[in-house]
């Protein structure tokens, strides 16, 4: 199998049930081996320690689901969709699902944002107050230590029900907001435990408004 | 089903990835068309017990049998355990991710003495009375096995019963037990009763233990027709045993992350300080063809890059060259790196580093266990010094500049020149690295030697022996430490106090269950943990039950002398221990299992001699 690049080529999957607990690191890992077992024909890097190259558009947080997620790889030889969206299952374990293959449209650079779901248990009434309020301040780690940073700002709600939420933040290579700090500022802020929450990120949005694809 | 609890605390957890289960080859059944649910307990961590092969052989056997269902148990860290108890969630199945508490068998594997307290910390977190007596229903049946079960007696009042050697056959005979006793609706004593009639089943309440007024045993009674000797179960047809086709594959990463194939058990060298030399003979191998095949089947279905050829010393293989020649063919296509641990240093050829180092260049482990040929060959270690330069000289000029040097200290008849003796020879060690013309260039050597206290193991000739005191062993670490007077080596040593409660709890009889009681009462798990061992709280258990540690540690006992487990058979005699015992003592070798034999018995079992000889 020569080892030249025929296409590139962006793999959709989602990442659900007991896989939401792979770090990101681990999930690296977990499609380097998932594609060796596979023997799909990608493109491997060639140094002294040559291994199949991909690349995440955008990590997930650790606990969060994920139903459009995407990795970019470089494959040899030409295979259909169907094939290669089926050889990969094969090769995953169940909660991680490949959903659709196709040559990138955008660049991962472009991605502005990403709207989640949230499902949970807690007083409805705290809830819409806190949601309400003009700021909602909490601690961000990044790179140079602990910042500031006003949620609210960046916050933009679609739908709001009895321990449901659906909702977007700014997510990307330049600045990203991890989806569960809402809940953890909620639970500081009120004092009250959130129970049994889950969080889906349902889609990816690039700068001018199109899904990411 | 607790999957909604735990997605309630897994992110509170460090790396919740180890507490789901749903890693890829993970086997999940339907509960309603399993007959019996097998809980397979590590008494450690994820990370650790993850490693293990004898579970993912025995994981994989059961649950090859479709009407059986084996799942995956580990001993969670505080972090995890301080939430479980918090939101009532028992032990759980990593499979299910349902408490182990309604199984029916729940199976530790036992490789590590320290590893004890572990099990009393699990049987409670699963919500079960710690001590056997007090659980009355016939399942769960709780059992122990792997090489620490050849003296179950410390845990002997802990566990229903234990398996002694090899699991792959007498482990479904077992189930297929207790699956009829649970349609006859019998007790869990008159289960016990018939399984001790099982080859390879001791079940340690059907003996009466009775003591010296001196504290050593007077006697071991079998009551209820058990066997007056538990024979240990091992499997003749090594080549055709039982072996997964597949590895489960953790998400984060374990410390051996990698396909493991064993090829070959036993071993031929008879190294007089080593229980896993005696326990697991006699010496089998697999074919090349066999260990072609496992090797294929589990890179290919795990996807893993890199395959270690396991044993106790795979250099010993009769076609060792053979079998590398055949898998370079299948690993070089495959890019996948064969790994070799254990070599020994008198096989090491030229050939062997090359293959090695096209993998990767990782430093040499060499073990000469002790630092003068007089002790050596007192321990057995079949090794000479010319051994021990020639395999550094093939490895300098391969490019190495580190080895790794493995020691032991206060084995028997040792002295202060046996100590000096380790300083010697690796000065000799840097005195060879740099007479060689064709050395790594612009380099200098670095030794790392690793020192290890002596710890006398049952079914060893040195079971008769006593570890030295501690102030002996002090003594001994701080003597070395003053000879070695270049910065060329480090030297690690063990810690006396983790080297001290391993060796009474290797040794001991059945009255140590009361102090591994209170010592898990006051705390005391994960002991092979250095951040969470807590030594003063084991020797205050100690203290309350009025025991001494000494007496299990420094006393040489008697060959006359009933040692706690006598009653197991692990198909050598006692003889055999006793003569290569004073063979020691006079410092004279006995030549390895294929050389000539020693006579130790196991070829009764085998029904030939295990090689054919001259």
């Amino acid at each position: 199998m020569a080892n030249t690049v025929t296409k590139n080529i962006r793999v959709f999957f989602s990442k659900t049930g007991r896989a939401i607990y792979i770090s990101h690191l681990d999930l690296y890992r977990l499609f380097q081996r998932s594609i060796k077992r596979s023997k799909l024909p990608v493109w491997e890097t060639e140094g002294f320690n040559p291994h199949v190259y991909i690349t995440f558009a955008l990590p997930l947080a650790l606990g969060t689901a994920g139903l459009c997620e995407s990795l970019d790889m470089k494959l040899t030889e030409d295979i259909s969709r169907e094939e290669l969206i089926s050889r990969f299952n094969d090769a995953l374990p169940r909660d991680i699902r490949v959903t659709d293959a196709a040559e990138p449209v955008y660049k991962p650079t472009e991605i502005s944002m990403s709207e989640y779901e949230a499902n949970f248990e807690c007083d409805g009434a705290k809830f819409a107050e806190f949601l309400a309020s003009e700021h909602i301040v909490t601690e961000k780690k990044t790179k140079r230590g602990i910042t500031e940073l006003d949620l609210k700002q960046h916050l933009t709600v679609l739908e709001q029900g009895e321990g449901y939420l659906r909702f977007t933040f700014p997510s990307g290579t330049e600045f990203n907001i991890n989806a569960g700090l809402l809940f953890d500022a909620f639970e500081k802020q009120a004092g009250e435990e959130i129970y049994s929450l889950r969080i889906t990120r349902t889609a990816i949005k690039c700068r001018n408004g199109e899904i990411f694809r | 089903m607790y999957k909604d609890k735990l997605d309630r605390i897994l992110l509170k957890v460090q790396k919740p990835s180890r507490y789901i289960g749903g890693e890829l080859n993970s086997v999940e059944k339907d509960r309603e068309k399993v007959s019996m649910r097998f809980a397979f307990c590590f008494p450690d961590t994820y990370d650790i017990g993850m490693s293990h092969l004898g579970m993912k052989i025995l994981y994989s056997l059961i649950n090859e049998v479709p009407e059986y269902w084996c799942e995956r148990v580990f001993m969670p860290l505080p972090d995890m355990e301080e939430q479980m108890r918090k939101h009532d969630i028992l032990l759980y199945g990593l499979e299910s991710l349902e408490p182990i508490r309604d199984f029916d068998f729940i199976g530790f594997t036992l490789q590590y003495e320290l590893s004890f307290s572990n099990i009393l910390a699990m049987l409670d977190l699963a919500g079960l009375p710690v001590w056997a007596k007090d659980r009355k229903a016939l399942t769960p049946i709780v059992c122990a096995g792997g090489p620490c079960v050849c003296n179950a007696e410390p845990i002997a009042d802990f566990v229903d019963l234990c398996i002694l050697g090899e699991g792959e056959e007498v482990e479904l005979e077992l189930m297929r037990l207790l699956e009829q006793c649970k349609a006859e609706g019998v007790t869990k004593h008159e289960f016990l009763v018939r399984a001790a009639q099982i080859e390879g089943i001791y079940v340690p309440s059907l003996y009466e233990i009775e003591y010296n007024p001196d504290n050593t045993i007077k006697s071991i009674t079998p009551t209820e027709g058990a066997p007056y000797k538990v024979r240990k179960r091992i499997i003749k047809d090594f080549d055709k045993v039982f072996y997964p086709d597949t590895f489960v594959v953790p998400f984060s990463e374990i410390v051996h992350d990698r396909a493991v194939v064993e090829v070959l058990r036993g071993c031929i060298r008879g190294c007089r300080f080593c229980q896993a030399g005696y326990l697991y003979r006699p010496f089998r191998e697999k074919q090349v063809e066999t260990i072609e095949k496992e090797t294929i089947s589990l890179c290919e279905t795990t996807g893993y890059d890199e395959v270690s050829l396991t044993s106790l010393s795979t250099s010993d293989h009769s076609e060792i060259e053979r079998m590398l020649a055949t898998l370079a063919n299948y690993s070089d296509a495959a890019r996948v790196n064969l790994s070799l641990p254990s070599l020994r240093i008198d096989s090491f050829s030229k050939e062997l580093v090359d293959r090695i180092k096209s993998v990767r260049k990782s430093g040499l482990t060499f073990a000469p266990e002790a630092g003068t040929q007089r002790l050596r060959d007192v321990i057995n270690k079949n090794i000479t010094e010319e051994n021990v330069m020639n395999s550094c000289k093939i490895a300098f000029e391969g490019g190495y500049t580190s080895v790794k040097l493995y020691f032991m200290l206060g084995l028997p008849t040792e002295t202060v020149e046996d100590i000096e003796g380790i300083a010697e020879l690796c000065q000799r060690i840097i005195d060879l690295y740099y007479s060689l013309e064709n050395r790594p260039k612009g380099k200098g050597i670095k030794i790392a030697v690793s020192l290890s206290t002596f710890i006398p193991k049952p079914f060893t000739p040195f079971q008769f022996e006593p570890q030295p005191e501690e102030s002996v062993i002090r003594e001994r670490q701080k003597h070395l430490m003053e000879v070695i007077n270049t910065k060329k080596v480090t030297v690690s040593r063990s810690h006396f106090d983790v080297t001290h409660l391993e060796a009474a709890l290797a040794r001991g009889d059945r009255r140590l269950s009361a102090v591994i009681y209170a010592a898990w009462r006051k705390g005391c798990k994960l002991d092979g943990w250095t951040e969470y061992y807590k030594y003063d709280k084991w020797m205050e258990a100690f203290k309350e039950c009025g025991i001494d540690p000494a007496f299990y540690v420094n006393r040489p006992r008697s060959y006359d002398e009933i040692m706690p487990w006598d009653h197991m058979d692990i198909l050598l005699t006692k003889e055999f221990l006793i003569r290569e015992n004073m063979q020691a003592h006079e410092a004279q070798r006995t030549p390895n299992c294929r050389e000539a034999c020693a006579g130790c018995g196991v070829n009764r079992c085998v029904g030939r001699p295990c090689f054919r000889y001259g």
